[in-house]
Protein backbone atom coordinates (compact mmCIF):
# COMPACT_ATOMS: atom_id res chain seq x y z
CA UNK A 1 0.00 0.00 0.00
CA UNK A 2 2.14 2.37 1.03
CA UNK A 3 5.19 1.73 -2.25
CA UNK A 4 1.93 2.40 -4.27
CA UNK A 5 0.96 5.54 -2.74
CA UNK A 6 5.02 6.12 -3.26
CA UNK A 7 4.35 5.58 -7.06
CA UNK A 8 1.61 7.26 -7.71
CA UNK A 9 3.11 10.37 -5.72
CA UNK A 10 6.12 10.40 -7.67
CA UNK A 11 3.60 9.92 -11.17
CA UNK A 12 1.19 12.19 -10.00
CA UNK A 13 3.75 15.06 -9.22
CA UNK A 14 5.52 14.47 -12.55
CA UNK A 15 2.15 14.58 -14.56
CA UNK A 16 1.07 17.86 -12.39
CA UNK A 17 4.53 19.57 -13.72
CA UNK A 18 3.88 18.33 -17.04
CA UNK A 19 0.63 20.02 -17.33
CA UNK A 20 1.49 23.37 -15.37
CA UNK A 21 4.32 23.65 -18.43
CA UNK A 22 1.16 22.96 -20.83
CA UNK A 23 1.21 19.13 -21.54
CA UNK A 24 -2.55 18.16 -22.01
CA UNK A 25 -2.06 14.58 -22.69
CA UNK A 26 -0.40 14.26 -18.70
CA UNK A 27 -2.95 16.35 -17.81
CA UNK A 28 -5.73 14.59 -19.05
CA UNK A 29 -4.40 11.47 -17.81
CA UNK A 30 -3.77 12.73 -14.43
CA UNK A 31 -7.41 14.20 -13.90
CA UNK A 32 -9.10 11.01 -14.80
CA UNK A 33 -6.76 9.37 -12.24
CA UNK A 34 -7.61 11.64 -9.56
CA UNK A 35 -11.15 11.26 -10.53
CA UNK A 36 -10.93 7.76 -9.89
CA UNK A 37 -8.88 7.87 -6.74
CA UNK A 38 -11.13 10.21 -5.18
CA UNK A 39 -14.19 8.46 -6.01
CA UNK A 40 -12.74 5.75 -4.64
CA UNK A 41 -11.42 7.40 -1.23
CA UNK A 42 -14.54 9.24 -0.64
CA UNK A 43 -16.56 5.44 -0.89
CA UNK A 44 -14.22 4.13 1.18
CA UNK A 45 -14.75 6.94 3.87
CA UNK A 46 -18.03 7.93 3.31
CA UNK A 47 -19.80 4.57 1.73
CA UNK A 48 -22.25 5.40 -1.15
CA UNK A 49 -22.45 8.62 -0.29
CA UNK A 50 -25.45 9.53 -3.55
CA UNK A 51 -23.55 13.05 -4.05
CA UNK A 52 -20.44 10.95 -4.46
CA UNK A 53 -19.88 12.07 -8.03
CA UNK A 54 -21.00 15.85 -7.73
CA UNK A 55 -18.15 15.27 -4.84
CA UNK A 56 -15.71 14.08 -7.22
CA UNK A 57 -16.19 16.29 -10.17
CA UNK A 58 -16.06 19.66 -7.68
CA UNK A 59 -12.83 18.05 -6.64
CA UNK A 60 -11.54 18.17 -9.87
CA UNK A 61 -12.39 21.37 -10.69
CA UNK A 62 -11.23 23.00 -7.80
CA UNK A 63 -7.79 20.73 -8.49
CA UNK A 64 -7.44 22.29 -11.86
CA UNK A 65 -8.55 26.11 -10.08
CA UNK A 66 -5.89 25.32 -7.71
CA UNK A 67 -3.00 23.48 -9.89
CA UNK A 68 -0.74 26.61 -10.34
CA UNK A 69 -0.77 26.56 -6.28
CA UNK A 70 1.67 22.91 -6.83
CA UNK A 71 4.93 23.20 -5.90
CA UNK A 72 7.03 20.51 -6.91
CA UNK A 73 9.34 20.57 -3.57
CA UNK A 74 6.19 19.57 -1.84
CA UNK A 75 4.20 16.17 -1.61
CA UNK A 76 1.29 16.15 -3.87
CA UNK A 77 -0.80 14.31 -2.11
CA UNK A 78 -1.59 16.07 1.00
CA UNK A 79 -2.27 19.06 -1.59
CA UNK A 80 -4.35 16.71 -3.50
CA UNK A 81 -6.68 15.75 -0.20
CA UNK A 82 -6.91 19.36 1.62
CA UNK A 83 -8.85 20.02 -1.70
CA UNK A 84 -10.69 16.89 -2.07
CA UNK A 85 -11.45 17.27 1.88
CA UNK A 86 -12.35 20.81 1.77
CA UNK A 87 -14.45 20.19 -0.94
CA UNK A 88 -16.26 17.21 0.24
CA UNK A 89 -17.33 18.68 3.50
CA UNK A 90 -18.19 22.12 1.55
CA UNK A 91 -20.57 19.61 -0.64
CA UNK A 92 -22.00 18.54 2.25
CA UNK A 93 -22.71 21.21 4.05
CA UNK A 94 -24.29 22.90 0.88
CA UNK A 95 -26.44 19.95 0.27
CA UNK A 96 -28.12 20.48 3.41
CA UNK A 97 -29.42 23.98 2.20
CA UNK A 98 -30.47 23.28 -1.43
CA UNK A 99 -32.04 19.89 0.07
CA UNK A 100 -33.50 21.17 3.13
CA UNK A 101 -35.98 23.15 0.35
CA UNK A 102 -37.13 20.28 -1.54
CA UNK A 103 -37.53 18.01 0.81
CA UNK A 104 -39.24 20.54 2.62
CA UNK A 105 -41.73 20.94 0.22
CA UNK A 106 -41.76 16.74 -0.66
CA UNK A 107 -42.69 16.24 2.89
CA UNK A 108 -45.96 18.10 3.54
CA UNK A 109 -47.05 16.91 -0.07
CA UNK A 110 -46.40 13.62 1.29
CA UNK A 111 -48.26 14.08 4.72
CA UNK A 112 -51.32 15.27 2.82
CA UNK A 113 -51.03 12.09 0.91
CA UNK A 114 -50.90 10.19 4.38
CA UNK A 115 -48.73 7.74 2.93
CA UNK A 116 -45.79 9.00 5.74
CA UNK A 117 -46.22 5.75 7.87
CA UNK A 118 -45.83 3.41 4.98
CA UNK A 119 -42.74 5.68 4.10
CA UNK A 120 -40.35 5.37 7.40
CA UNK A 121 -40.85 1.59 7.26
CA UNK A 122 -39.34 2.08 4.06
CA UNK A 123 -36.64 4.36 5.19
CA UNK A 124 -35.97 1.75 8.86
CA UNK A 125 -35.02 -0.68 5.71
CA UNK A 126 -32.67 1.34 3.99
CA UNK A 127 -31.57 2.44 7.49
CA UNK A 128 -30.46 -1.20 7.97
CA UNK A 129 -28.64 -1.57 4.78
CA UNK A 130 -26.62 1.68 5.37
CA UNK A 131 -24.91 0.25 8.00
CA UNK A 132 -22.16 -1.30 5.99
CA UNK A 133 -20.84 2.67 5.70
CA UNK A 134 -17.07 3.90 5.11
CA UNK A 135 -14.59 3.53 7.76
CA UNK A 136 -14.77 7.00 8.58
CA UNK A 137 -18.18 7.06 9.23
CA UNK A 138 -17.52 3.71 11.40
CA UNK A 139 -15.40 6.13 13.51
CA UNK A 140 -17.58 8.37 14.15
CA UNK A 141 -19.82 8.31 17.76
CA UNK A 142 -23.45 6.92 17.24
CA UNK A 143 -25.16 9.93 17.35
CA UNK A 144 -23.10 11.86 14.42
CA UNK A 145 -22.77 8.42 12.18
CA UNK A 146 -26.79 8.42 12.87
CA UNK A 147 -27.12 12.22 11.90
CA UNK A 148 -24.78 12.14 8.72
CA UNK A 149 -26.48 8.75 7.80
CA UNK A 150 -30.24 10.13 7.94
CA UNK A 151 -29.23 13.24 6.58
CA UNK A 152 -26.92 12.80 3.97
CA UNK A 153 -26.82 9.35 2.42
CA UNK A 154 -30.34 8.77 2.73
CA UNK A 155 -31.50 11.98 1.77
CA UNK A 156 -33.72 12.92 4.51
CA UNK A 157 -34.64 16.83 5.71
CA UNK A 158 -33.79 17.87 8.67
CA UNK A 159 -37.44 17.83 9.90
CA UNK A 160 -37.87 14.21 8.71
CA UNK A 161 -34.41 13.17 10.14
CA UNK A 162 -35.80 14.70 13.54
CA UNK A 163 -39.06 13.28 13.69
CA UNK A 164 -37.37 9.57 13.23
CA UNK A 165 -34.63 10.48 16.14
CA UNK A 166 -37.58 11.91 18.62
CA UNK A 167 -35.39 15.13 18.63
CA UNK A 168 -36.21 18.70 17.97
CA UNK A 169 -35.36 19.90 14.29
CA UNK A 170 -32.81 22.53 16.07
CA UNK A 171 -31.44 19.76 18.44
CA UNK A 172 -30.95 17.79 14.76
CA UNK A 173 -28.99 20.68 12.51
CA UNK A 174 -26.40 20.62 15.51
CA UNK A 175 -26.31 16.96 15.50
CA UNK A 176 -25.54 16.89 11.92
CA UNK A 177 -23.34 20.42 12.21
CA UNK A 178 -20.92 18.70 14.40
CA UNK A 179 -21.09 15.48 12.90
CA UNK A 180 -19.60 17.30 9.57
CA UNK A 181 -16.96 18.98 12.18
CA UNK A 182 -16.29 15.87 13.56
CA UNK A 183 -15.71 13.88 9.74
CA UNK A 184 -13.93 17.42 8.88
CA UNK A 185 -11.47 16.62 11.68
CA UNK A 186 -10.98 12.80 11.26
CA UNK A 187 -10.27 13.57 7.40
CA UNK A 188 -7.68 16.60 8.30
CA UNK A 189 -6.06 13.91 10.93
CA UNK A 190 -5.48 11.38 8.01
CA UNK A 191 -1.98 10.74 7.03
CA UNK A 192 -1.77 10.48 3.10
CA UNK B 1 -18.40 9.82 -22.76
CA UNK B 2 -19.42 10.35 -19.44
CA UNK B 3 -20.33 14.05 -17.40
CA UNK B 4 -16.93 13.15 -16.08
CA UNK B 5 -14.90 12.66 -19.19
CA UNK B 6 -16.79 15.47 -20.49
CA UNK B 7 -15.87 17.70 -17.43
CA UNK B 8 -12.04 16.50 -17.94
CA UNK B 9 -12.31 17.25 -21.58
CA UNK B 10 -13.42 20.56 -20.80
CA UNK B 11 -10.74 21.17 -18.19
CA UNK B 12 -8.45 20.01 -20.54
CA UNK B 13 -9.40 22.70 -23.00
CA UNK B 14 -8.67 25.17 -20.38
CA UNK B 15 -5.22 24.20 -19.79
CA UNK B 16 -2.44 27.20 -19.87
CA UNK B 17 1.01 27.41 -19.17
CA UNK B 18 1.78 28.77 -15.57
CA UNK B 19 3.55 31.61 -15.13
CA UNK B 20 7.02 31.43 -13.60
CA UNK B 21 6.33 31.90 -9.94
CA UNK B 22 8.42 31.68 -6.53
CA UNK B 23 7.81 28.83 -3.55
CA UNK B 24 5.97 30.28 -1.59
CA UNK B 25 8.19 30.20 1.56
CA UNK B 26 10.13 32.73 -0.75
CA UNK B 27 6.97 35.32 -1.48
CA UNK B 28 6.48 34.91 2.35
CA UNK B 29 9.82 36.24 3.28
CA UNK B 30 9.89 39.12 0.45
CA UNK B 31 6.37 40.14 1.45
CA UNK B 32 7.75 40.27 5.25
CA UNK B 33 11.31 42.22 4.17
CA UNK B 34 9.14 44.80 2.71
CA UNK B 35 6.91 45.14 4.65
CA UNK B 36 9.54 45.81 7.33
CA UNK B 37 11.07 48.36 5.28
CA UNK B 38 7.47 50.53 4.78
CA UNK B 39 6.81 50.21 8.39
CA UNK B 40 10.10 51.47 9.36
CA UNK B 41 9.68 54.13 6.83
CA UNK B 42 6.50 55.13 7.41
CA UNK B 43 7.06 55.17 11.35
CA UNK B 44 10.36 57.78 10.78
CA UNK B 45 8.34 59.99 8.60
CA UNK B 46 5.42 60.31 10.75
CA UNK B 47 7.30 61.39 14.13
CA UNK B 48 10.51 60.71 15.95
CA UNK B 49 12.05 57.57 17.34
CA UNK B 50 12.92 57.04 20.68
CA UNK B 51 15.61 54.52 20.43
CA UNK B 52 17.62 56.92 18.51
CA UNK B 53 18.05 59.32 21.77
CA UNK B 54 18.11 56.11 24.12
CA UNK B 55 20.53 53.72 21.80
CA UNK B 56 23.06 53.47 24.91
CA UNK B 57 20.85 52.21 27.60
CA UNK B 58 19.44 49.81 24.87
CA UNK B 59 23.34 48.38 24.06
CA UNK B 60 23.30 47.05 27.54
CA UNK B 61 19.44 45.70 28.02
CA UNK B 62 19.79 41.80 27.04
CA UNK B 63 16.28 40.99 27.99
CA UNK B 64 14.85 44.39 25.48
CA UNK B 65 17.39 42.64 22.95
CA UNK B 66 15.96 39.01 23.55
CA UNK B 67 12.51 40.46 23.63
CA UNK B 68 12.98 42.08 20.26
CA UNK B 69 14.29 39.21 18.91
CA UNK B 70 11.47 37.15 19.61
CA UNK B 71 9.30 39.36 18.50
CA UNK B 72 11.10 39.72 15.11
CA UNK B 73 11.08 35.22 14.78
CA UNK B 74 7.35 35.41 16.07
CA UNK B 75 6.27 38.35 13.18
CA UNK B 76 8.30 36.01 10.53
CA UNK B 77 6.81 32.85 11.49
CA UNK B 78 3.42 34.40 11.59
CA UNK B 79 4.39 35.94 7.78
CA UNK B 80 4.59 32.48 6.33
CA UNK B 81 1.94 30.54 8.13
CA UNK B 82 -0.33 33.22 6.46
CA UNK B 83 1.11 32.53 3.36
CA UNK B 84 0.84 28.86 3.79
CA UNK B 85 -2.57 29.17 4.46
CA UNK B 86 -2.87 30.32 0.61
CA UNK B 87 -1.59 26.72 -0.66
CA UNK B 88 -3.59 23.58 -0.15
CA UNK B 89 -1.85 21.12 2.28
CA UNK B 90 1.06 23.38 3.19
CA UNK B 91 0.43 24.51 6.55
CA UNK B 92 0.10 22.58 9.32
CA UNK B 93 -0.14 22.12 12.63
CA UNK B 94 3.08 21.94 13.66
CA UNK B 95 3.99 25.32 11.66
CA UNK B 96 0.88 27.16 13.75
CA UNK B 97 1.72 25.88 16.78
CA UNK B 98 5.81 26.82 16.67
CA UNK B 99 4.39 30.68 15.08
CA UNK B 100 2.58 30.85 18.11
CA UNK B 101 4.96 29.91 21.13
CA UNK B 102 6.96 32.32 19.63
CA UNK B 103 4.25 34.78 19.47
CA UNK B 104 3.62 33.71 23.58
CA UNK B 105 7.00 33.85 24.84
CA UNK B 106 7.34 37.20 22.78
CA UNK B 107 4.09 38.09 24.64
CA UNK B 108 5.41 36.68 27.90
CA UNK B 109 8.39 38.76 28.30
CA UNK B 110 6.03 42.42 28.38
CA UNK B 111 4.24 40.36 31.31
CA UNK B 112 7.51 40.30 32.99
CA UNK B 113 7.77 43.64 32.14
CA UNK B 114 5.02 44.58 34.65
CA UNK B 115 7.56 43.18 37.25
CA UNK B 116 10.90 43.00 36.05
CA UNK B 117 10.85 45.78 32.88
CA UNK B 118 13.61 45.35 30.30
CA UNK B 119 14.01 49.74 29.82
CA UNK B 120 12.93 51.83 32.45
CA UNK B 121 9.52 52.99 31.80
CA UNK B 122 9.17 56.19 30.49
CA UNK B 123 7.41 58.79 28.60
CA UNK B 124 10.15 59.49 26.27
CA UNK B 125 9.33 59.13 22.96
CA UNK B 126 6.10 58.88 23.43
CA UNK B 127 3.53 58.90 20.01
CA UNK B 128 0.44 61.09 20.33
CA UNK B 129 -1.42 58.78 17.92
CA UNK B 130 0.57 55.18 18.13
CA UNK B 131 -2.71 53.07 18.68
CA UNK B 132 -3.57 54.53 15.12
CA UNK B 133 -0.34 54.18 13.38
CA UNK B 134 -0.13 50.49 14.63
CA UNK B 135 -3.49 50.46 13.04
CA UNK B 136 -2.84 52.23 9.57
CA UNK B 137 0.39 50.87 8.99
CA UNK B 138 -1.03 47.36 9.14
CA UNK B 139 -3.45 47.94 6.30
CA UNK B 140 -1.58 48.41 3.28
CA UNK B 141 0.31 45.06 3.65
CA UNK B 142 -2.61 43.18 4.71
CA UNK B 143 -4.07 44.62 1.65
CA UNK B 144 -1.40 43.38 -0.81
CA UNK B 145 -1.39 40.09 0.75
CA UNK B 146 -5.06 39.47 1.00
CA UNK B 147 -4.93 40.49 -3.00
CA UNK B 148 -2.66 38.04 -3.89
CA UNK B 149 -3.73 35.21 -1.81
CA UNK B 150 -7.01 35.12 -2.67
CA UNK B 151 -5.90 34.53 -6.88
CA UNK B 152 -4.43 31.47 -5.21
CA UNK B 153 -6.59 28.64 -3.49
CA UNK B 154 -6.81 29.21 0.55
CA UNK B 155 -8.95 26.18 1.76
CA UNK B 156 -9.95 27.94 5.18
CA UNK B 157 -10.03 31.75 4.50
CA UNK B 158 -11.42 32.62 8.26
CA UNK B 159 -7.63 31.35 9.17
CA UNK B 160 -5.72 32.97 6.36
CA UNK B 161 -7.02 36.02 6.33
CA UNK B 162 -6.59 36.61 9.97
CA UNK B 163 -3.01 35.31 10.29
CA UNK B 164 -2.56 37.62 6.88
CA UNK B 165 -3.98 40.76 9.23
CA UNK B 166 -2.50 39.68 12.28
CA UNK B 167 1.21 39.32 10.55
CA UNK B 168 0.44 42.86 8.66
CA UNK B 169 -0.38 43.90 12.36
CA UNK B 170 2.73 42.36 14.70
CA UNK B 171 5.20 44.42 11.94
CA UNK B 172 3.86 47.91 13.20
CA UNK B 173 2.91 46.67 16.90
CA UNK B 174 6.63 45.47 16.93
CA UNK B 175 8.43 48.83 15.50
CA UNK B 176 6.54 50.84 18.07
CA UNK B 177 8.79 49.28 20.94
CA UNK B 178 11.43 51.42 18.93
CA UNK B 179 9.72 54.32 18.29
CA UNK B 180 7.06 54.67 20.57
CA UNK B 181 7.25 55.11 24.58
CA UNK B 182 8.26 52.03 26.35
CA UNK B 183 6.08 50.28 29.07
CA UNK B 184 4.28 47.01 28.96
CA UNK B 185 0.69 48.33 29.71
CA UNK B 186 0.84 51.10 27.36
CA UNK B 187 2.44 48.37 24.70
CA UNK B 188 -0.42 46.11 25.58
CA UNK B 189 -2.99 48.37 24.98
CA UNK B 190 -1.89 50.34 21.89
CA UNK B 191 0.40 48.53 19.92
CA UNK B 192 -0.57 45.23 20.59
CA UNK B 193 -4.20 45.24 20.51
CA UNK B 194 -4.24 47.17 16.76
CA UNK B 195 -2.16 44.26 15.53
CA UNK B 196 -4.90 41.61 17.02
CA UNK B 197 -7.69 44.07 15.31
CA UNK B 198 -5.48 44.15 12.04
CA UNK B 199 -6.38 40.12 12.28
CA UNK B 200 -10.02 40.64 12.22
CA UNK B 201 -9.51 43.63 9.26
CA UNK B 202 -7.26 40.72 7.33
CA UNK B 203 -10.30 38.61 7.50
CA UNK B 204 -13.00 41.19 6.53
CA UNK B 205 -10.30 42.34 3.48
CA UNK B 206 -10.29 38.68 2.37
CA UNK B 207 -13.49 37.60 2.07
CA UNK B 208 -14.15 41.12 0.17
CA UNK B 209 -11.57 40.22 -2.45
CA UNK B 210 -12.71 36.60 -2.62
CA UNK B 211 -16.18 38.02 -3.38
CA UNK B 212 -14.78 40.20 -6.19
CA UNK B 213 -12.79 37.09 -7.47
CA UNK B 214 -15.76 34.96 -7.94
CA UNK B 215 -18.11 37.49 -9.64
Amino acid sequence: MKKRNKNDEVRWSTLMTNAQRGNENDYRQLLSELGDTIAAYLRSRFGDLDVLEDCVQESLMAIHKARDTYETSRLFRPWLFAIVNHKTIDMLRKRDKHHNVINEKMFQQKELMSIEADHLVDRENKFDKMQSCGQLLMSLPDIHREAILLTKLQGLSMKEAAEHLEISEGAMKVRVHRALDASRKLLKSERY
Amino acid sequence: MNSRDQLISSLVGDLTIKKHSFPVIWVAILWWLLSWVYVVTATFLMGPIRLLHQYEGVLHAHQFQIESLIGLVASLFISIIAWYGSTPGALSRRYVYLAFTFVAVWLAFYVVGFFEPALEPSMVGKRDHCYLEAFIYSLPPTVVACFYIVRRYPINKIQTGFLVGLAGGIIPALFMQFSCMYESEHIFTYHIVPAIFAGVIGVVVLYIFNFINEK
